[in-house]
Formats: C-alpha cells, structure tokens, sequence
C-alpha cells in the first residue's frame, strides 16, 4: 500500500481533512455564537440563560451570594435581596431545574473563572446524609445541559465520571464534536431559523427579568391530610392525578437508601468544587432544603461519616442546622410534592437570607 | 454489524491491519474468516448455508471441468441452479406462494405458512453465483480450482449483503493480479465511504422518518401534496441509502485493492425509464440483461418477442426484490414502461437539449409511482396512495424548509458531476481541495447525520 506518492499523500490529506472539520465544528460552536442562539427552552438553552443572566448582573458593594441547585432550591433572589440594606448580601442565582453537583461544578467555573467573585456559595441538598434512589454518576441528562460549558482539556475528568462505556461515549461526543451534540438543536434551528433567531434575540432582552420576577406556583396543597397509620393522604381537589400519585409515593415510600456510590459521586464533584476554591476567600453553605409539604413522623438515624458532615468536620463547610427550615414543611407552603409554592419561596429566601447575613456579617467585620 | 455503526470500524480497521501486515499466501484466509464473522454478526446459523452453496457450486464448476461432454455439463449446472433457486425459492418465496395457495383454496392466509427468516443478502449472493457457474458452463469463465478463494468470491464481506453482484472475472482478476492500492485509490476509497455514510445518515435517514410517517398511515396526511412529498421522500431515502451503501462498499474494496463495478450513475437525472435502468442499480440490471432477457431471446425475434422479455424480465426482477404481488407490479410497471419507450422509439441520447429538464422531471414522476408499490405494506395500500397522487385537496409538503433546500443543493452537485465529473477528479485535486470536501462531508454528518438508533439499509432485506 503506497501512501505517499510524488503527488498524493494519503496521511498528510487526510490529516488535514480532519483538522479542517475540527477548525469548522469550533468556528461555530466553540466561538459562542452559536450557544447564544440556542433554543431557550431547551435544558443547553436555559443552562445558558441562567449564567449569562448571572454573568451580567453588576457586583456592587454588598456582599456576592450565589446560589446552585436544582428546580427545589426554593431561593427567590428578588425576595432574598430585599434584605439586602440589613444582611449587607446581594443574591445570585444559577440553579437550574434538573441540575446536580457535576453540572454545578462546571456552571461555577464557568460564572467565578478567577474564584474570587463570591463571598459564600449556597448549596441546597435535599439530605445531609448519602441517600438517593437514581445513579447520578451516570445520570445522561448532565451532558445536555453541560455540552456548552466543556472544553476539550475537561475530556479525562469529564468523560470518566460515568461508569457506563455508553455515557463515555456520549461524553466524549459532547466534549469533541460540539456539532454532534448540538445535533437536535441545529436540525430544530434548520426547521426555523428566523424563528428560532428571534426567540433568542427577545429571550436575551428580557431573560433577566423574566427570571428575576418569575412567579412560582400560586395555590398550595393546605387542606392536605395523611394517616400514617393507614398510608392514605388526602389533597385538595385541584390536584392532577400525576401530581397526587408523586406526593403519595413521596411521603408514603420509605426514603431513599444510603448509597456508597452517591456518597463516591459527591465527595467527587462537591469536593471538586470546594478544591477549586480551596485558599479562596469564599465559603460555602450547605442547608438542608424545607424536603416535603408535611414532616414525616419517623426520621431515619442522621449518618454521622455522611460525605457533607465529613466536609463540615474539616472545616470546609458551613453546614446549616438540620432541622433549621423544617418549619417551613408545611402544604401551605408546597405546590407539589417537592417544590415550595410562590408562599414558599418567599418565607425560605427571608429565612436564608437572614441566616446567610448573619453567618456572613463577622467575617466583614474581621476584614 | 451494520455498515454505518462504530463497531463497523472497528472491524474493518483490524482486518485492514492484518491484511496489510500479515504475509500475502495469509490474507485470502484473513479475508475470508473477517468475511464469515462479518455475516455472523447478523446470524451465526445462516452463514452454513452460505458455506453450503459455496460448496455446491465450487463442487458444480470442478465437475464441469472434469467433464466435458455438454449433457453433463448441464446436468452440473442444473444441479447448480436448482440448489441455488431451491434455497432462494424456500426462504424468499414460500409464504408467498403457501399464502396464495390458501387463497385460491379459501383457506386462512397463514394455513401453510412457516416462520422463515430471510438470510441476509442471499438474493445478491445466489445471483452472484449462479453467474458464476453460468459462465463456466458457457466457457466465459476459468474455473476457480482453490476453495477459499471462490469462498471468499461469494462472501467478500463489502458486498456480501446488498451487492454489487460482482462478476466472477473481475473479482478473480483482483484477486489474482493483486497489487497494493496506490495513494489515489486509497483517497477514492476514503472518500467513497465519507460519502457514502453522508448519503445514508444524512439524507436517506432524514427522509426515511417522512417516508416512514407517510406510508405507515397514509390516511393521517390528507392531500395529494403530502403524497407526493411522502412518495418522493421514499424515492430520495431508497435511492441515497442503497447508493449509500454501494458507495461505502466500493470504497472499503478498494482500499483492500479490490476494484468493484459502478452501481448507480445519478439515476434521477434520466430522461427515460430506458436510461434510468441504465444508471439504477447497474449490477443487477445488467446480470437480468446478460442471464435473462438475452437468453431468452433478447430483441433477436421481433417486437413483441421484444416486448413479451423485457416485460418477463422486469417481472422476475420485481420478484427478486421480494416475494408479494407489489413487487411483481413494480416489476411489470417497469417492463411496461421499457416496452413503451421502444414503441415510442426513446432511445439514451448523449446530448443534452432543452426540454431534458422537463423529461427527466417526468421520469422521476415515473420512477417514484413505482416505488409506491415497493414502498407500501400492501396492494391496497398502494392503490389507495395512488389515487391520493392524483386526486382530493392539496394538503401540506410534509417536509421540512431546509430539507427541501437540501435535496436542491444534491440536485445541483448531481448535475454537475454529470458535466465535469467533479467527485471522480475530486482524489487528484489539491490536497487542500480534497481535505476540504471530506471536512464539509464530515461536518453535515456531524450536524443533520441521524444519530439516533442505526437504520438498516433498506436492501438489507433483500
């Protein structure tokens, strides 16, 4: 097999073919163009109007308080930040619905490059101790949302986080050919163009205020009931069926189990991030989040070597009371099974804002 | 192991490296087992019928050239053809004609039928080997005195399951004056197969999901616009994956130094249905002209000896496609139109003129009526999508702005590889030239390739 002739040679050509597709596949995905023109609502999309929104908003002289987590982390910043003459905080938002520790750790690079822009980082969990019924180490949803946010050097940590050789494979992808990823979303901007390349340009000019003042569900599950001898619940009527059976199995089923592997994914990726700010000046705070619209009568026994007591332990941390917002597990407070209502949200983010102005006051006053 | 999926590849590239690196007297048999794994992947059973047929003819051929006296001879080749067509017969046809048996004695449909599973490729691989023994017979052809080798004729694992049939003195010539493909053929062979797998995922896939949508419910797209767009979208997906495939196959032939016949040669732009044969599916139509119709009289006995063969010819190609009444249609449609244009004295021209647009717009119109019978579950189904070509309200396209735009831009590159052959002088441009169209074809892969689960190739089943 001759592959250099005087004329032709095969691996210089072809060499050449791939890196020209690479040059074409990261003109236009990599150059953030593209990303600006993503479908809103898609979970990339929203990713990208929650930190571009972040991203802009102006660092004044109070003290910079960011928020992850996911759809239940029940902050309202424009509540938390009517404290903001008393607290001395202004709060910031980049917790997306669907997101977990892995997606948070790259939105924070992403939002904080240099480490220095916050003054405490709030991460909501759902429980102190190791307990989850999903895999999150191999959860696929994560590369939707991060396939914007992956650069090329995240390739080995990125792509080996998932056990599955399926989900490396479609890491990789996300992580090496942006295109690919990006494939449903293109072929939907093809469908539209001038569409699609309106919505972005409205959703950009308003994003921020449509967030900002975003009213979360108005009507509460007060009037709610449960037997727990007999495992019955009663709701308000105004409840679907999809949405009753949620909050019956999330209050009648026994809790989620403690989990080596989600104890391994989280001193994973939240100890990723607390080694990312490591010599920083930023702490983080860790709160349980108000987790059902009643408390359960029987609590399972608090997991003394859990991943995040171990954290607080060594002084990483600040881990909030336990029980500090079990106060606000109330069904006037609820919408659903797992979310705080508009009502809710309002009590959570004047509770936390208080707690995290308080927390934060004396090391302003050392400084 | 389909031939557009990673663990394609894979295989392909470990046999290229053994072939490459292993002593020559080993790469027949390297060729061979990657040959007989590729089909195992599929089933492992069915590959010993495959071994049996390859035995039978090789058996056939060596007796024909111990024997030399002609009533042996044929009886060699009976026996030949009668294994072939037998096996053929049985797991193509049964059903079919069990089904029409019970029909015609009012029983349930499914009174005398089996459950058969059609082996892979065994339409293309049967047609290659009875050709091969037909021309032994003629003494057109040496025999083949190795085994592997005339094994590894038959399984050669690029064109194994959908062709092209490739004729026995053009394998054994690569075969036995092999040399090492040079630089140019390896950048054809490349680009064969990029291209190929942009035909495929990019453009048959897409139009698959239309055709699919169309021809599953036919009744929820009202409208002789969304018919017709159904309809065509079937014409672009069996005409972009079929090419596709043979593209991919020719190319990974030839990077192995193995040089396979053209099998389409931009069919829509034919300006007849004459022409169209001429450039559709080239191994097939011209193994019907050189095994059928000219044994059977060809155009040597008059017009309508004419006619009666080329319409009993396009009848049994219809009929190798698949065993229903649908494709005997499409067969006879076409063996109608081929004696129509003779009537009417349609002959291929070399120049183009003016109104050549307009002839190969009707021709495409043509092709694409036949291909509702090929495409549509039933007989009826195919009627009732008939009607709905050429009646009722308008309805809506069903495709997409873009994929409209699309197939436009392959219309243009067709037209323009029919007047300057760009694609063929694409290996011997500037390198930089080449690399471009490969990252081009590479990057509309990436970005409307259908990812999803793998497609088979539409003539897999065949």
């Amino acid at each position: 097999m001759a592959l250099v002739t005087r004329r032709f040679s095969v691996p210089a050509r072809l060499g050449l073919a791939l890196l020209l597709f690479f040059a074409l596949d990261a003109l236009a995905f990599r150059t953030g163009w593209y990303v600006s023109i993503l479908e809103p609502n898609s979970t990339a999309g929203a990713l990208e109007a929650y930190l571009d929104i972040e991203e802009q908003r102006p660092v004044g002289r109070y003290r910079q308080v960011l928020s992850v987590g996911d759809s239940r982390m029940g902050l309202k910043t424009r509540v938390a930040n009517l404290l903001t003459g008393n607290t001395g905080c202004a709060f910031g938002t980049i917790s997306v619905p669907g997101t977990t520790p892995r997606c948070w750790y790259y939105m924070l690079r992403e939002v904080d490059p240099g480490c220095d822009r916050y003054d405490a980082i709030l991460v909501p969990l759902d429980s102190y101790d190791d307990r989850s019924w999903e895999n999150q180490a191999d959860r696929d949803l994560d590369i939707s949302y991060l396939t914007p946010l992956l650069r090329v050097a995240d390739l080995p940590r990125f792509v080996l986080s998932y056990p599955s050789w399926a989900n490396r494979a479609h890491a990789a992808e996300a992580v090496l050919l942006k295109g690919l990823a990006y494939q449903h979303d293109f072929q939907s901007f093809l469908a539209g163009p001038l569409t699609r390349l309106e919505g972005a340009r409205l959703h950009e000019e308003h994003e921020r205020e449509w967030y900002y003042n975003a009213v979360w569900e108005r009507r509460s599950l007060a009037g709610m009931s449960v037997d727990w001898n007999a495992k019955t619940v009663t709701l308000p009527a105004w409840l679907e069926p999809d949405k009753r059976r949620e909050i019956e199995h999330a209050l009648l089923d026994d809790p989620p189990p403690i989990s080596a592997g989600f104890a391994r994914y989280r001193r994973q990726w939240l100890g990723a991030i607390l080694d990312r700010y490591r010599g920083s000046h930023t702490r983080f705070i860790f709160l349980r989040l108000p987790r059902r619209p009643v408390v359960r009568p029987e609590t399972p026994p608090a997991d003394p070597s859990s991943t995040v007591r171990q954290f607080a332990a060594a002084g990483r941390i600040v881990l909030l009371p336990e029980h500090m917002f079990d106060s606000l597990e109330r069904p006037d407070l609820f919408g659903d099974a797992l979310h705080v209502n508009e009502e809710g949200g309002y009590q959570f983010s004047m509770m936390l804002a208080g707690e995290v102005g308080r927390l934060l006051a004396p090391a302003q006053g050392a400084r | 192991m389909l031939f557009h999926t990673p663990q394609f590849f894979a295989f392909f590239l470990v046999v290229l490296a053994l072939f490459y690196t292993l002593p020559r007297p080993a790469t027949r048999w390297i060729l061979l087992a990657a040959s007989y794994f590729f089909y195992m992947c599929w089933n492992a059973k069915f590959v010993l019928l495959i071994i049996a047929l390859t035995a039978i003819d090789y058996t056939a051929a060596m007796w024909m050239r111990r024997i030399p006296a002609s009533r042996k001879r044929k009886a060699a080749l009976v026996m030949s053809l009668s294994a072939n067509l037998g096996f053929l017969g049985f797991f193509k046809y049964y059903n079919f004609l069990a089904g029409n048996l019970a029909w015609v004695l009012s029983q349930p449909l499914d009174a005398f039928a089996l459950h058969i599973i059609l082996p892979m490729g065994i339409s293309f691989h049967t047609f290659q080997s009875m050709s091969y023994v037909i021309d032994v017979y003629r003494g057109q052809q040496e025999v083949i005195a190795d085994p592997v080798d005339y094994a590894l004729y038959i399984a050669f694992f690029p064109q194994l399951v959908a062709g092209p049939i490739v004729r026995a003195r053009h394998f054994f010539a690569d075969l036995y004056h092999w040399r090492a493909p040079d630089a140019r053929e390896i950048l054809r062979g490349t680009l064969l197969v990029v291209f190929g797998l942009l035909k495929k995922l990019a453009i048959a896939d897409q139009f698959a999901r239309i055709a699919d949508a169309f021809f599953r419910d036919p009744a929820a797209h009202p409208g002789w616009l969304a018919a017709w767009s159904g309809v065509i979208a079937f014409s672009l997906q069996i005409f972009f994956d079929f090419s596709g495939y043979t593209d991919m196959a020719i190319g990974l032939a030839q990077i192995l130094g193995f040089h396979f016949p053209e099998n389409f040669r931009r069919p829509y732009l034919a300006r007849s249905i004459t022409e169209f044969w001429r450039r559709w599916h080239i191994s097939l139509s011209t193994w019907l002209r050189d095994y059928l119709y000219i044994p059977l009289g060809g155009n040597r006995h008059g017009r309508w000896h004419t006619y009666r063969n080329l319409i009993l010819t396009m009848l049994l190609g219809g009929l190798w496609h698949g065993a229903s009444w649908n494709f005997v249609i499409w067969g006879g449609y076409h063996g109608a139109l081929l004696s129509l244009e003779r009537v009417a004295g349609i002959r291929e021209r070399q120049h183009w003129s003016l109104a050549d647009p307009v002839r190969v717009a009707f021709t495409f119109a043509l092709a694409s009526i036949s291909w509702v019978f090929f495409r549509a579950a039933t007989l009826r189904d195919s009627l009732h999508i008939l009607r709905r070509l050429f009646s009722g309200s308008h309805g809506h396209i069903l495709w997409l702005h873009w994929q409209l735009w699309f197939v436009l831009a392959a219309l243009v590159l067709a037209v323009l590889e029919e007047s300057y052959g760009w694609f063929e002088r694409l290996p011997e441009a500037p390198a930089w030239v080449y690399a471009s169209a490969i990252a081009v074809f590479l990057f509309c892969l990436e970005l409307i390739g259908f990812s999803g689960r793998a497609v088979p190739f539409v003539y897999f089943q065949f």
